[in-house]
């Protein structure tokens, strides 16, 4: 196994730097081609908004047993990073980070179980790397060992995702607002969101809100072409901005990202709406900047307020919570690794292994067949049977050697000298 | 089997809420677990207690030990289906404090145990009005719990606690719901029971009038309906209905315990 995995990510590299390596997606058809074509390898291309990687392997084969003893030049990949971008490699060298073989895999494994992530636990990259390893596959870049290698990834992520608490707790803003919003509401069926106003969160705190299954969703702001189109996105129910007080009496959760530089509910407008209400409590997610709710309003009761400062404590208790479980799913990756190459030399050896003991074997029954038939005639069956297990065991005390050493090479964490000179002293490879 | 007493159960749903107190401090699944084994264990030992002693409903005894019986139960079916909910920490206390004051009043004097001197009526109609007032006061009990925890939930909501740290409790809406259920249950319950023993006090001729528990019960009757109409007929929701049922709570505690001689069983 020769691996070797090249990049960047948002730890080593600006953004500025990051967007100009970016693959896109047309271009990976011919990226993954000039890869593995110039490089006679296997190549895979993880490119995401925090990092841009290339993951690429070689390994040996009966027709080419020196392919994955010969090391990949982590420069050329460089240059072809550089060149691809038409970008100097100067520009882009320093900024890489090259991992090699044992490494490259911990490092696979830690990018799909998100140990490595700006964001550490997010869900986002293991199906980024799977969708790296699907466009490798349909590129036709992808041999043995990238198969072998992504699709454990993928396992090591899922493990770590259930083994441990990484991945527990929202981490965004707006999907923090759902875990308040829980612990007001039982079922949502029957429930009304009112949304004032139309900013970008407003409506990323809609689709976590939309996924509970509301009743209906109410859109109103002061221009009716902006809640319509909002509704139409959210298929909601444009209101108009004057009934304002009649639909906050009549709403269960309310979704606030106005604009407004002043407070557009104070504590006097709200409270003969609060005494109008018949139903049950009311939740005001109040995510605008200034705000658009008198915070004074909050009694934890039948009002339950809650800001964009009280979302992002949320947020931060989920990201101190993760650093909780970071050893233990760090300790997974380590197992994983380790189980992987030892598959993997497995996998490596079980050939030439099979094929010496094969080998030995003929040889052993020719020389068997040729003795016993000088001596037929003079032996007993018992004698037959003794000679037959003697050559048997000169055989295998024979082979115990090289095998033993074969693997003794593998775990550790040796090259292919020895697997090349068994090639060769036995001249497997005829 | 005989030889199991008060103290057997008394202590066992104590080792159980102080292990719930440790898994809400460090929540390890162990604890959680032993817990359980102590209150099922506890469960049991009140169980053999119960069917050994027999205690009357008719004294303040017996009806404390089927309460905190009922509500043992309550706790190891709430903990088993909830298990990421704090309900140990709201059941067993009430639960300690049943067993305790039942044992503060004492069994009653055997003589007692079967005689029955209060009314003639056929046993079947006793059997009945005692049912139905043990129902409403499950039903109190309850009611109780759930305000208890609307409350600590609302107080959670209004420190604006992060979901996740501290007490696991349910939605207010869900609480909410607990606590309507259990007065819309106790309610008729408890009037259906208190229409049983007038029958029955009838056909005594009226003797019980003064009885104190037939005052107290009458008393928290007046108090409950007006839990009722403020709930249904003002309309009133949240935090002023979750202490209006403690207080009803309470009162009904305080019919029990204060109408009555602690020692033997209370008195009948």
């Amino acid at each position: 196994m020769n691996l070797l995995a090249i990049g960047c990510s948002y730890k080593t590299t600006p953004v500025e730097v990051r967007e100009r390596l970016n693959f896109k997606d047309e271009q990976l058809p011919r990226a993954h081609t000039e890869l593995s074509a110039g490089f006679d390898c296997e190549a895979v291309i993880l490119s995401t908004c925090n990092r841009v990687e290339l993951y690429v392997g070689c390994t040996a084969d009966a027709q080419s047993p020196s392919r994955a003893t010969g090391s990949l030049d982590a420069e050329c990949i460089s240059e072809f990073l550089a060149d691809f971008h038409h970008l100097p490699v100067s520009a882009v060298r320093p900024h890489l980070y090259i991992h090699r073989q044992e490494e490259a895999v911990r490092h696979l494994f830690r990018v799909a179980a998100s140990l490595d992530s700006m964001i550490v636990g997010e869900g986002q990259i293991a199906g980024q790397v799977k969708k790296a390893y699907e466009y490798a596959v349909r590129d036709d870049s992808v041999g043995p060992l990238l198969h072998a290698l992504f699709r454990r990834a993928r396992q090591v992520a899922r493990r770590v995702r259930t083994e441990t608490g990484i991945s527990h707790g929202h981490v965004s803003v707006s999907s923090a607002a759902v875990d308040y919003v829980k612990q007001v509401f039982d079922h949502f069926g029957d429930k009304t969101i009112l949304v004032i106003g139309a900013g970008k969160m407003g409506e990323l705190t809609l689709k976590h809100l939309r996924q509970l299954k509301p009743r209906r969703i109410w859109v109103t702001n002061r221009s009716p072409e902006k809640a319509e189109s909002v509704a139409r996105g959210c298929g909601g129910e444009a209101m108009p901005w004057e009934k304002l007080d009649d639909l906050l009496a009549r709403a269960d959760i309310v979704l606030s990202t106005t604009g407004a530089p002043e407070p557009i509910v104070t504590r006097k407008r709200y409270e003969p709406i609060a005494a109008r209400r018949a139903g049950g409590p009311l939740v005001v997610l109040d995510i605008a900047v200034p705000r658009d709710f008198d915070p004074s309003i909050h009694d934890g009761d039948r009002t339950c307020l809650f800001n964009i400062d009280d979302l992002k404590r949320i947020r931060e208790a989920t990201l101190e919570d993760r650093l909780k479980h970071i050893e233990p799913a760090e300790s997974i990756v380590q197992q994983e690794t380790k189980a992987f190459l030892k598959d993997w030399s497995r996998r490596r050896n079980g050939p030439v292994i099979a094929r010496l003991t094969q080998d030995f074997d003929s040889k052993r029954r020719e020389v068997l067949r040729e003795l016993l038939g000088r001596l037929n005639g003079k032996l007993s069956d018992e004698d037959r049977r003794h000679i037959e297990g003697a050559f048997r065991l000169l055989t295998n005390r024979l082979l115990h050697g090289p095998i033993s050493a074969l693997t003794e090479e593998t775990h550790g964490g040796g090259g292919y000298a020895l697997l090349d000179a068994l090639r060769k002293l036995f001249r497997l490879q005829e | 089997m005989d030889r199991i007493t008060i103290l057997c159960f008394l202590a066992s749903y104590t080792v159980a809420l102080g292990l719930e107190l440790l898994y809400q401090l460090r929540p390890l699944v162990w604890s959680r677990w032993l817990a359980l084994l102590f209150g099922a264990a506890g469960l049991t030992a009140q169980t053999i207690f119960l069917a050994v002693q027999r205690p009357p409903l008719i004294w303040q005894f017996g009806w404390m030990m089927i309460l905190a019986w009922v509500l043992a139960i309550f706790y190891l079916i709430g903990s088993l289906h909830h298990r990421r909910l704090s309900w140990g920490l709201f059941v067993l206390p009430l639960v300690l404090a049943l067993v305790g004051l039942g044992a503060a009043f004492g069994l009653p004097p055997e003589s007692e145990r079967s005689a029955d001197k209060l009314l003639s009526f056929p046993s079947a109609w006793k059997t009945v009005h005692e049912g139905l007032l043990l129902l409403a006061s499950i039903g109190l009990c309850v009611g109780f719990l759930a305000s208890s925890m609307y409350l600590v939930q609302a107080h959670r909501l209004r420190a604006k606690t992060l979901p996740g740290q501290g007490l696991r409790l349910w939605s207010l809406e869900r609480i909410e719901a607990m606590n309507r259920r259990a007065i819309v249950l106790a309610f008729p319950l408890l009037t259906a029971g208190i229409l049983v023993g007038m029958v029955l006090m009838w056909h005594d001729g009226l003797s019980g009038w003064t009885d104190p528990r037939v005052l107290a019960t009458g008393v928290l009757w007046l108090a409950f309906a007006a839990v009722v109409y403020l709930r249904y007929g003002y309309h009133l929701r949240g935090r002023p209905v979750a202490l209006l049922t403690i207080a009803t709570f309470v009162l009904l505690v305080g019919c029990l315990v204060l109408a009555h001689p602690v020692g033997q069983g209370g008195g009948r």
